[in-house]
Parts: structure tokens; C-alpha cells; sequence
């Protein structure tokens, strides 16, 4: 599903440019020339939304989305999955460097923040 | 039946703690690491097999001279309501905590693998977002991050990512045995052989062989995919990308990175003492040990 992907980047990229938290129109304009069907955004939004990525919030009639952290917030944390790991974890992913023991997970993670 | 239980249980033991801590400091498995994860996967299905059979064994024995029979006349009597003769305490007992070795066992490995697929899920999902598509290599993302890193996401949906900066440090020959190394990982499935052993080492540390168990396995599927990176990209480019991206890990991380490290080091001098492979008796044998140890505890169960 790599074109599924590319349009969640693209949203994100106006969720994450955006001053305020937008409306499903709002960001179906922003990419007015991608020509996409509103429920294409939605479910675009509600796949973010399940992702953790974007929070939705309420406003008297419209759903409103904005990103729930920045870019940089959640590479660091792929990246401290990366090259960390929980420790029952060992089989999640397989690193070019191997594992890590718990108390250089932990420098890590501090240097990652 | 009884000397057959005690012979089982003598091998699972023996397999669980000696047997193991013995193959985990044997130094032969550098040389040929695909025996020496057979060898591994056999100990670990040889030492459960034989003491489950082992207590299996032992509760069963009033009921018939083996195993097959007396599990026959055990489903006789159930069938017919009434209580198995010969079936006192020590018989219950010795069932009882089979069962409860075996739901251990299988629980703490069921466990591991939701837990396992769902952390992959989640980490695949923020992938596909946040990594962008890397055109010169297909199946690859880039992750915008200067801290070096290469690895991949095991699955049938699978994902190799490197960060930029691994991108920033290394050379093309040493991208690519990085990721010739990471292929390996994907293909021949690492992340199955390596499961159980860190679900056991996780259920029972206090068990030195198994928690042993554990770091040799996922030593050897390193030097693995070391032997198939140096295959493809060549011994100084692999050697380079682990000096350089191992190197870069310690410097721009703090002191305490020492024993991170210290693993790179391991597989810089596997590299550099330039091991060439067995001779062809020599690989047979782990592999012919690992068949007659899968063998030797399911004849013993399985005799009439």
C-alpha cells in the first residue's frame, strides 16, 4: 500500500505546516491538487487518528485534527526502538549493531530526547 | 516405563544446563554459525520434548508398558467414565506440573509473539509515515535522523530502514553490505529462530543455560548475516561499515555505550581472522547431532 502511505505523509506535512488544528475540508484544500474525495481524507484522517499521530478534537459542529507531536518527536522515537529495544522485545526488530544492554538503553533514550 | 521417564528426564536437564552452557562457550560455532543455530534449535526442541515426555511418562506408567499404549488405555477408561487403576498422587502430581510446565512454556511463547507483532505493527505503521521511500533501493526507507542506524523490520510485511545518518557516513560498498546483512536477517527469518530462546530466557534467568542460551543465538544470527554480507559486498566493506557505523554509535553516544561496542568488536575480529569455512565432515556433524537429538527423545516417547 505504498500510495496509502504517501498520502498520509502528504497530510501529515499540512497537519504539521498548519497554525491551528484543521477541518477535514481544511486539509482536503490544502492538497486541492491531489483532486482527492473528501471520505478519501477522512479515512486518511482516522487512519493517522489510529496511529496516534493526529488527536481529533470537537468544535461545535466540525471535527478539527492536529498532529500530536512533531516530526522530530516521533523519529526519535523509532529510533530509540531502533537501536534500543525493550528487552522482551528482542525479535521485533533485527539491528545491523545487535542489541544493547538495559542501562545503555537508558543513556540512550536520554540522548535521544 | 519408569526407566524411560528418568532416562528423559536425565536428557532434559542435561540439555537445559550443561549441555547449553557448554555450546555457549564453545568457540567452534564462529566458524560455522548456521550448524550451530540447528544445533541450538534442536537443544531447545530435544530439552522440552524430554521433559514434558519425562513427567508424561512417569503419570502414565500403571497403564501400560509405553507410552502409545498407555495413553490408548487412559482414553479407554475416560471414555468409559471410570477412574484409571493405578493412578495415585505422585502420578497426578507429576501430571500436574507437566501440564503446568507445558502452559508455561507455550503461554510465555504465545506471549512474546502477540507482544512481538503488535510492537512490529506499531513501529511499521509510524514507519510508513514518517520514513520516506528511498528510490535507489526498493523496499528501503529512509529515517531523518543523524544518529547512524541500519535495520529491519521482520514480517511478511517487512521494512529496511537506514537513518541519514548512515546514509552521511557510509560508502556505497558499505551500504550495501549493511544492507545485505539486513536482507539475510529478513530471508532466512532471524527473527523466528531467535523468538523462543529470548521468550525461555525471559521465563526462566534463573536458569543459566537458558538465559545463555538467549545471547548465543543472537550472537550467531549476527555472524550469519555477516557471512552473507561478506559474501555479496566483500570482507573490507563490511569490516567498514561496522567500524564506521559501530564507531559512530560509541562516539556520538556517551562512555557507558562500552559493551555495545564491545559486540561490534567480536564480529570485527571474526572478520579479520578471515575464518574460512569447515571442512564438509566437520559441518555434517552438528547437523547430524541436531537430527539424533530431535530423534532420540521422540523414539523413546513414541516405542511400542
Amino acid at each position: 500500500m505504498a500510495g496509502l502511505g504517501e498520502l498520509e505523509r502528504a497530510v501529515m506535512d499540512v497537519l504539521w505546516a498548519a497554525p491551528a488544528p484543521c477541518t477535514a475540508r481544511d486539509v482536503q484544500d490544502a492538497l486541492a491538487q491531489r483532486e482527492l474525495a473528501t471520505t478519501t481524507v477522512l479515512t486518511v484522517l482516522g487512519r493517522l487518528e489510529r496511529k496516534g499521530l493526529v488527536s481529533r478534537t470537537r468544535d461545535s459542529r466540525a471535527h478539527r485534527y492536529q498532529a500530536s507531536g512533531t516530526r522530530e518527536d516521533h523519529i526519535a522515537t523509532l529510533m530509540a526502538d531502533a537501536l534500543a529495544g525493550a528487552p522482551d522485545r528482542g525479535a521485533v526488530l533485527v539491528r545491523f549493531l545487535g542489541g544493547m544492554p538495559p542501562e545503555e538503553q537508558a543513556a540512550l533514550r536520554d540522548l535521544l530526547r | 516405563m519408569i526407566p524411560n521417564a528418568a532416562a528423559l528426564l536425565v536428557l532434559g536437564v542435561l540439555l537445559a544446563e550443561p549441555v547449553s552452557r557448554a555450546l555457549a562457550s564453545a568457540r567452534w560455532p564462529a566458524l560455522d554459525p548456521t550448524g550451530a543455530l540447528l544445533l541450538w534449535q534442536a537443544v531447545g526442541l530435544a530439552g522440552g520434548l524430554a521433559l514434558l515426555g519425562a513427567g508424561v511418562s512417569f503419570g502414565l506408567a500403571p497403564l501400560g508398558p509405553s507410552l502409545p499404549a498407555a495413553v490408548g488405555a487412559l482414553a479407554g477408561h475416560l471414555r468409559r467414565w471410570d477412574w484409571p487403576p493405578g493412578l495415585g498422587p505422585w502420578q497426578l502430581l507429576a501430571l500436574a506440573a507437566t501440564a503446568a510446565l507445558a502452559a508455561r512454556l507455550f503461554g510465555v511463547l504465545g506471549l512474546a509473539v502477540t507482544r512481538t507483532l503488535r510492537a512490529r505493527r506499531r513501529h511499521r505503521d509510524l514507519l510508513d509515515v514518517l520514513a520516506t521511500p528511498w528510490p535507489a533501493m526498493a523496499g528501503a526507507r529512509v529515517l531523518a535522523h543523524p544518529l547512524p542506524v541500519a535495520y529491519c523490520l521482520p514480517g511478511l510485511r517487512s521494512r529496511l530502514v537506514v537513518s541519514e545518518g548512515t546514509l552521511a557516513a557510509l560508502s556505497p560498498a558499505e551500504l550495501a553490505a549493511v544492507l545485505a546483512h539486513e536482507r539475510a536477517h529478513l530471508r532466512e527469518r532471524h527473527d523466528l529462530v531467535v523468538l523462543p530462546f529470548v521468550a525461555w530466557g525471559a521465563t526462566a534467568p534463573w536458569v543459566p543455560g537458558m538465559a545463555r542460551a538467549q545471547v548465543a543465538v543472537a550472537a550467531l544470527v549476527e555472524m550469519r548475516a555477516d557471512d552473507v554480507a561478506r559474501a555479496r559486498a566483500g570482507h573490507l566493506a563490511l569490516a567498514g561499515a561496522l567500524r564506521r557505523v559501530g564507531g559512530a554509535a560509541t562516539l556520538s553516544g556517551r562512555a557507558t555505550l562500552t559493551s555495545f561496542s564491545a559486540a561490534v568488536s567480536g564480529r570485527l575480529d571474526r572478520l579479520d581472522r578471515r575464518l574460512g569455512s569447515l571442512p564438509l565432515a566437520l559441518r555434517l556433524l552438528p547437523r547430524l547431532a541436531a537430527l539424533a537429538l530431535v530423534a532420540v527423545p521422540t523414539a523413546v516417547l513414541l516405542a511400542p
